[in-house]
C-alpha cells in the first residue's frame, strides 16, 4: 500500500517519540495531491512518516464508507485530499465528493467517533509546500489525540459489553 | 369513523380493481395489535381490506422487491397500493430513482393518525391473551385477559409517528377519509431523539451504540425491510467481490453494517422506521438514520420523499456551494 507512496522520497522524521504506532491513511486523487505529495518528496520537505497513501483516482471516487471503515476498524486518523474545487480532472468529482465527506464528517460524532480524526482538504499538484503542511498539521493532530480507541473489541476478542438479550 | 373510512376504500377499491392487475393493503391478522399484508385480485376479498393505527407496515417496498414488479409485465395493469403518509415519501423516492413510474401505480393515499408499536404495548400490559384493540379518542384500548387497558396514545404511538409532519400523503390517486393533523411541525419535534443522544458526551454516545448494537445479529432484516435498500443480493454486505464484511461477529463488523446502511441511505431515506420496526433485537436502527436525515435538512435543505421530480442531494452537485 505505501511502497509507491510519494513519502518514500522525502527524508522521514524519526525525531517525535510517540510517532511509533500511529497509523493515518490518506486517501489521495490521483491527478492533485497524489502529484502534490508527490511534490512536496521532490522538494525534500521534511513530512510525518505515519501516513500511508492510497492512491484514487479521484475523490469522486471516494466512498465516505473508506473512512468509516477505516475509522472502525483502527485507523487513527484518515485524510483525504483532492484537486481544488472547480479544478477536478473530471470537472464535477469533487463537487459531489465534499457534500458526501462533509454529511460523514457531521455524522461520525453521533455514532461517537471522534470526527478530528478525520479531514478532508484540496491541494493542487504544485502545492508541495501546503502538502507538508496539511499533512504536518493532521498528523501532529492525530498525535495529541493519541492511539483511536475503536468501537470495540473484534470477534474473538474479549467483550465487557454485555452481550445478549435485554 | 374508522368504520366510514373503511367502507369508502373497499368502494373505492371494488371501482378500481377492473383496472388494477392487484390491490395491495392490509388485513387483520390473529394479532389484534397488528395487521398484515394482503394482495388482491379476487373482488371477493376486497371486503378483508383495512386501515387505521394497527397498519405499520409501509407497502412500498413490495413494489421493488422481487419477485415484485419484475415478474408482472411491462404492459400489465397498474397496481393498487394503500400509502399511509410516511408510506407515500417512500413512494415519491422510489418515483424518484426510476425504480418505479408513476403511472404503475394505482395510490390510494391514507391519511394516519399513528401507529402503535406492539413493543410498547407489550411493556404495559403484556402480550399474551390481548383480546382486542381499539383506539378511542386519545387512548388504545385493549382487552386482555378479562381486563380492560386504557393507554394514552402518546405511550404506544411509534417513535417515528410522536415527530411525524406529514401524515397525511405526499401523493395519491384518491384520498381515504379525512386529512390528519400533523403531530410535528418543527425539526425539534421531529429529532427530538436525535438532540438528546447528540447532547450526551461523546464517550456515553459511543457506549449507547456499542450496548445497542453488540445485540446486532446481522440478520439484516432491517435492509431487508427497507423500501429504498433496494440491491438485494448484490448488497456490499454481503458480496464477496468486493469484501467489505466478514461473518466475524465482533462489534466493528456489525458498526460498519450500520455505517453502509445509513451511508447508503444518507438523502434518501424517508424515515419511515421500518429497519426499526422490524428489528428482532430491538435496536433503534432508525434512530441513525434520523441523525443523517438531520443532517441533511439542515446542510443542504432536503428532505427525502416530498418531491417526485427531485434528485437526492448526494447524487448531484452544486458548484455554488462554498461554505462545504
Ligand atoms: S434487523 Fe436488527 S438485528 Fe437484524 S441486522 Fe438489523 S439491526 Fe441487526
Ligand atoms: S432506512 Fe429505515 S427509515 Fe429509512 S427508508 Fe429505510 S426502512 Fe425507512
Ligand atoms: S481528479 Fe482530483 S478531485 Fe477529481
Amino acid at each position: 500500500m505505501t511502497d509507491s507512496s510519494p513519502r518514500s522520497s522525502a527524508p522521514a522524521d524519526q525525531t517525535a517519540a510517540n510517532t511509533q504506532g500511529i497509523k493515518i491513511v490518506g486517501f489521495l486523487c490521483n491527478w492533485c495531491s497524489y502529484g502534490g505529495a508527490d511534490t512536496a518528496g521532490v522538494c525534500r520537505f521534511k513530512q510525518p512518516t505515519d501516513l500511508r497513501i492510497v492512491r484514487i483516482p479521484c475523490t469522486g471516487r471516494m466512498d465516505p464508507l473508506f473512512v468509516a471503515k477505516s475509522l472502525i476498524y483502527g485507523m487513527d486518523g484518515v485524510l483525504v485530499s483532492g484537486c481544488h474545487p472547480r479544478d477536478c480532472h473530471y470537472a464535477v468529482g469533487n463537487f459531489y465528493a465534499r457534500r458526501r465527506m462533509e454529511a460523514l464528517k457531521l455524522f461520525l460524532p453521533f455514532m461517537g467517533i471522534d470526527t478530528r480524526r478525520f479531514r478532508y482538504t484540496w491541494v493542487s499538484a504544485s502545492e508541495g509546500q501546503q502538502w507538508q503542511k496539511v499533512v504536518t498539521e493532521f498528523s501532529e493532530e492525530i498525535h495529541r489525540l493519541g492511539p483511536n480507541p475503536g468501537v470495540g473489541p473484534r470477534s474473538g476478542e474479549n467483550s465487557k459489553i454485555s452481550n445478549g438479550l435485554r | 369513523m374508522l368504520e366510514t373510512d373503511r367502507i369508502q376504500l373497499h368502494k373505492l377499491v371494488e371501482e378500481a380493481l377492473p383496472e388494477l392487475d392487484m390491490m395491495i393493503g392490509w388485513t387483520e391478522s390473529c394479532d389484534p395489535l397488528q395487521t398484515t399484508p394482503v394482495f388482491i385480485r379476487d373482488a371477493k376479498l376486497i371486503s378483508k381490506l383495512t386501515l387505521g393505527p394497527f397498519c405499520s407496515q409501509n407497502l412500498a417496498g413490495y413494489l421493488v422487491k422481487p419477485p415484485a414488479l419484475e415478474s408482472v409485465p411491462k404492459d400489465a395493469k397498474p397496481i393498487g397500493i394503500c400509502v399511509k403518509g410516511c408510506d407515500s415519501r417512500s413512494l415519491v423516492a422510489l418515483i424518484q430513482e426510476k425504480f418505479i413510474s408513476r403511472d404503475r401505480v394505482r395510490i390510494f393515499g391514507i391519511p394516519c393518525r399513528g401507529t402503535i408499536d406492539w413493543r410498547k404495548v407489550a411493556q404495559r400490559v403484556g402480550l399474551s391473551d390481548v383480546k382486542s384493540a381499539t383506539v378511542e379518542d386519545d387512548f388504545l384500548v385493549i382487552d386482555a385477559s378479562g381486563t380492560t387497558h386504557r393507554i394514552g396514545l402518546e405511550d404506544v404511538l411509534a417513535r417515528k409517528c410522536l415527530g411525524c409532519r406529514y401524515p397525511n400523503p405526499i401523493i395519491q390517486d384518491v384520498l381515504v377519509g379525512q386529512v390528519a393533523t400533523p403531530r410535528s411541525s418543527s425539526l425539534e419535534t421531529t429529532y427530538r431523539d436525535v438532540d438528546a443522544l447528540d447532547n450526551k458526551p461523546i464517550e456515553e454516545r459511543l457506549a449507547f451504540w456499542q450496548s445497542e448494537l453488540d445485540r446486532c445479529i446481522r440478520c439484516y432484516a432491517c435492509r431487508n425491510a427497507c423500501p429504498l435498500c433496494v440491491c438485494q443480493d448484490k448488497c456490499i454486505a454481503e458480496t464477496r467481490e468486493p469484501r467489505w464484511l466478514t461473518q466475524r461477529v465482533g462489534l466493528p463488523e456489525k458498526f460498519l453494517f450500520h455505517f453502509i446502511h445509513a451511508m447508503h441511505l444518507a438523502g434518501r431515506c424517508t424515515g419511515c422506521g421500518e429497519c426499526e420496526r422490524v428489528c428482532p433485537m430491538d435496536i433503534p436502527v432508525t434512530l441513525i438514520k434520523e441523525k443523517l436525515n438531520k443532517i441533511m435538512e439542515e446542510m443542504l435543505g432536503y428532505s427525502a420523499g416530498l418531491d417526485p421530480d427531485g434528485v437526492p442531494p448526494l447524487l448531484t452537485f452544486n458548484p455554488g456551494e462554498t461554505e462545504i
